[in-house]
């Protein structure tokens, strides 16, 4: 596939995400500030938030696993992730946790059981959306081409 | 997180190293940078434990064209603050980490450093917001942040700058003209207004400190860890701020009119504005107490030092509030501790400053005991906190402190969130306090052993800027229920400088009493004595400071209340607090709660200032260090009179105070 197509295609996918409500603007602006200078900040911050959410989602499951569930240390934890999903704009995961929160709050263990599946869900999806969306750039790059900033 | 911390850190080192030795002298001053460079370069510290973030304002920050420092941990940043004073110039903090409040960072560098510090928060409620503002945040960040906020942060930095020099400008002084000049920035003027006028200052206070070598020590080892040397806020010092500041009143008060209305050689305008800063904090904090409390209006329950007028101070009448029970003295002396913080030198002979605000704000929790009583309450209820300060304070063990402050910001920030009175109870406490340190600044300094007490880690007696001193809302921290029948029965008063505290807590904040600790002779509360409270006549005059903790379980009778004497400072302010306390004690675990401290201030005698850092506090395990001292109460001159009613506290709180300010023991007994 030659790059123009190749761009072409990576510009209607990510839009397709920014549609579907899996990313955000914020994740556009991350886009943004990768520039020259710093050509691999999108794929380092995305790498952090992804070591970052995965260790927290393990957290959490452990947390609702306990005997007596401490329901304020798991909304510190969902909380955490939520802000970092905000920072990288993962919406529907933002979204998905702050549902999460309101059962914390609630101190519903099934309801909490319940958010974390979705979590879980929407985490993985948006990872390999993701992850689909940065195989794309690379292979624009080496088929000699630049990476199309979205508009 | 380990990696990125170290990372950070290495940038710091490397980056904001030198970075710092290049713009350290011209600093983020747009006039020495040149307007076209500014705000590029703007020295920032980001502070997040969620590196995706760190990364992205990281990144967003370094587009702004700022020098970008960041860290995942607050300890770490703060140390980094600390130790590379000057190098920064705004601090971009989370609101939610794990190893230190975000709150408490920013009290941390507003006291310390006097840098601007932005929260940052995926929690956007105005209520968030607001206690982020209240906490002194100079601005509040929603996440996701975006990169044109991040643009704006300058404009933070340029404003308290410029504010600072038009003080400057006007205040006169060849220091701060010649520090205007050198154009350093917000930061290096914070340590070279000190360092140039710290000379000053110390000599000033050790000229008015009786306990000179206690002072220079307290003032080495400052609280904070960066040994910056800070203008000292000795009781002359603060009582003059705050005569400066009724006369012009608190609305009008700006720095540089304090400062000319001081007419203090070597002190700058920032010494003036930062402690201003502070002061109405502690005033903010301090009201918001005293609503909690019960909404009493903030009128001034009595002069507590006709010479300052609290009252002038409006809401934030510390007297009022403390009258109204709203304000245990023990917060108020916290408050006036707190104030006065920093290296506790020259505060009042004890550390108990600090404690006695930190009483006094957690007094403020037990104020609904207190309502009853009247003004002594103030100053007599001595949270824990406020005791934990006294004890601190002491000159002697000024070590003590120092450890401990350091430990007390982590302990009293975190206690102090939740409590507000704080601020208003500065005022009050102020003069009170003033009132007694000056007393016991007359007094021969005595020596205080460092008491077990001064252990405790919360309390500092030098509010070392690091530490907001917020009193932990701790339950009353008299024990009113105690009905000492006569406390001087009670008190045994032994040379010992042992502080007894019984450190009855029934709260979990440490609301002990503040134990004073007598330089030579420790009040030896027995459990005899109602409520802890020192027989007012065993209390020598040579205690300097007694702190008295009240086990702040009121209506436990018996309960530990320790009175501990601050120092040998006599507290001849609570002469009168004697005869009410003694009645008090009987009468009811309240007012002698409240009055706990005041009055067993003025048990101690003549010309013993027990500050309202009496704070009676609960004890708490916590405090148990301090408790384990006894309070031993110098015999030598307090003339505890024990039929004095104990009711009658309501009388006597006012008198009391006006003894203090008068510093003239005779007059609180005939009071």
């Amino acid at each position: 596939m030659e790059v123009g197509q190749l761009q072409r295609r990576l510009v209607d996918y990510t839009k397709s995400l920014l549609t579907e409500g899996i990313l955000d603007d914020q994740f556009s602006q991350l886009q943004k500030l990768q520039d020259e200078s710093d050509p691999g900040f999108l794929v380092e911050v995305v790498s952090l938030f992804f070591e970052d959410s995965e260790k927290l989602l393990n957290d959490i499951t452990g947390a609702l696993d306990q005997q007596s569930v401490d329901f304020k240390t798991v909304d510190g934890y969902v909380h955490q992730l939520k802000g970092s999903s905000a920072s990288v704009g993962a919406l529907r995961l933002k979204n998905a946790c702050v549902a999460f929160r309101s059962f914390c709050e609630e101190q519903s263990l099934e309801g909490c059981l319940r958010s974390l599946q979705e979590v879980k869900q929407e985490y993985y999806n948006v990872k390999n959306k993701v992850e689909t969306l940065f195989k794309m750039e690379k292979q624009i790059v080496a088929a000699g081409g630049s990476v199309p900033k979205t508009e | 997180m380990q990696r990125v911390a170290q990372s950070s850190v290495t940038t710091c080192v490397a980056g904001s190293y030198s970075s710092c030795k290049a713009s350290g002298a011209s600093g983020s001053d747009p006039e020495v940078m040149g307007y076209e460079q500014f705000p590029a370069g703007l020295r920032v510290l980001v502070v997040d434990d969620d590196v995706t973030c760190l990364r992205i304002i990281e990144q967003m920050l370094h587009r702004c064209r700022y020098n970008v420092t960041t860290c995942s941990e607050a300890t770490v940043a703060l140390n980094l603050l600390r130790e590379r004073k000057g190098c920064f110039d705004v601090v971009l903090s989370d609101v939610h980490m794990p190893d230190m409040d975000g709150y408490k960072l920013l009290e941390h560098v507003g006291l310390e450093m006097d840098l601007p510090v932005i929260m940052m928060s995926a929690d956007g409620r105005t209520s968030a917001v607001m206690k982020g503002i209240r906490h002194g945040a100079c601005d509040y960040l929603i996440k996701p942040i975006r990169e044109e906020e991040l643009k704006n942060i300058w404009q933070h930095v340029l404003r308290k700058k410029w504010n600072e020099n038009k003080e400057l400008e006007h205040s006169g002084s060849l220091e701060e003209n010649d520090r205007h000049k050198r154009g350093n920035d917000d930061a290096e003027y914070a340590s070279s207004a000190n360092e140039g006028t710290e000379g000053i200052l110390k000599a000033q206070k050790k000229r008015s400190n009786a306990k000179d070598e206690d002072d220079g020590e307290l003032e080495n080892d400052d609280l904070s860890t960066s040994k910056k040397p800070r203008v000292v806020w000795s009781v002359e010092l603060h009582q003059q701020f705050v005569s400066a500041v009724n006369q012009l009143g608190l609305d009008k008060a700006v720095p540089k009119r304090i400062l000319e209305l001081m007419n203090v050689p070597g002190l700058t305008r920032e010494n003036v504005a930062s402690h201003l800063q502070k002061f109405r904090l502690y005033l903010k904090r301090l009201s918001g107490v005293a609503q909690q409390q019960s909404g009493v209006s903030n009128t001034i329950c009595g002069p507590v030092d006709p010479n300052v007028k609290l009252g002038s101070l409006g809401q934030f009448d510390i007297q009022a509030l403390a009258a109204s029970g709203q304000i245990p003295p023990q917060t108020l002396a916290a408050l006036h501790a707190e104030l006065l913080g920093r290296p506790t030198g020259n505060l009042m002979s004890a550390m108990d400053q600090p404690a006695l605000l930190q009483a006094l704000l957690q007094g403020s929790k037990h104020i609904p005991i207190e309502h009853g009583v009247a003004y002594g309450q103030p100053l007599v209820k001595c949270q824990s906190d406020i005791s934990k300060h006294f004890q601190q304070s002491k000159v002697s063990s000024v070590e003590d402190i120092s450890s401990g402050f350091g430990a007390w910001p982590s302990n009293n920030l975190s206690t102090v969130g939740p409590s507000n009175n704080l601020v208003g109870l500065n005022a009050q406490n102020t003069n009170m306090l003033m009132d007694l340190w000056q007393q016991q600044q007359r007094q021969q300094q005595q020596e205080l052993q460092p008491q077990s007490m001064l252990s405790e880690p919360g309390c500092l007696i030098n509010v070392q800027p690091s530490c907001l001193v917020v009193p932990t809302q701790s339950s009353a921290s008299l024990q009113a229920g105690d009905s000492p029948a006569s406390v001087s029965q009670n008190c045994h008063f032994s040379r010992s400088s042992v502080i007894d505290y019984s450190l009855v807590s029934s709260r979990s904040n440490n609301s002990s009493l503040n134990i004073a600790q007598f330089p030579n002779g420790g009040l030896n509360t027995t459990a005899g004595v109602p409520g802890g409270y020192l027989g007012p006549g065993s209390i020598s005059s040579p205690m300097s400071s007694c702190s008295v903790n009240a086990n702040n379980n009121m209506g436990q009778q018996g309960q530990n209340l320790t009175i501990t004497f601050s120092a040998a400072r006599q507290l001849p302010g609570f002469a009168p607090n004697r005869h009410d306390i003694q009645g008090s004690y009987t009468a009811k675990t309240v007012e002698m709660v409240d009055q706990g401290p005041l009055q067993n201030l003025g048990f101690v005698g003549k010309g013993t200032c027990f500050p309202s850092r009496f704070a009676v506090d609960e004890f708490e395990s916590p405090m148990s260090n301090l408790g384990h001292g006894k309070l031993y109460v110098d015999n030598n001159r307090v003339k505890l009179e024990p039929n004095v009613d104990f009711m009658e506290n309501t009388k006597v709180g006012i008198p009391i105070l006006h003894h203090f300010s008068s510093n003239d023991v005779t007059s609180v007994f005939t009071e």
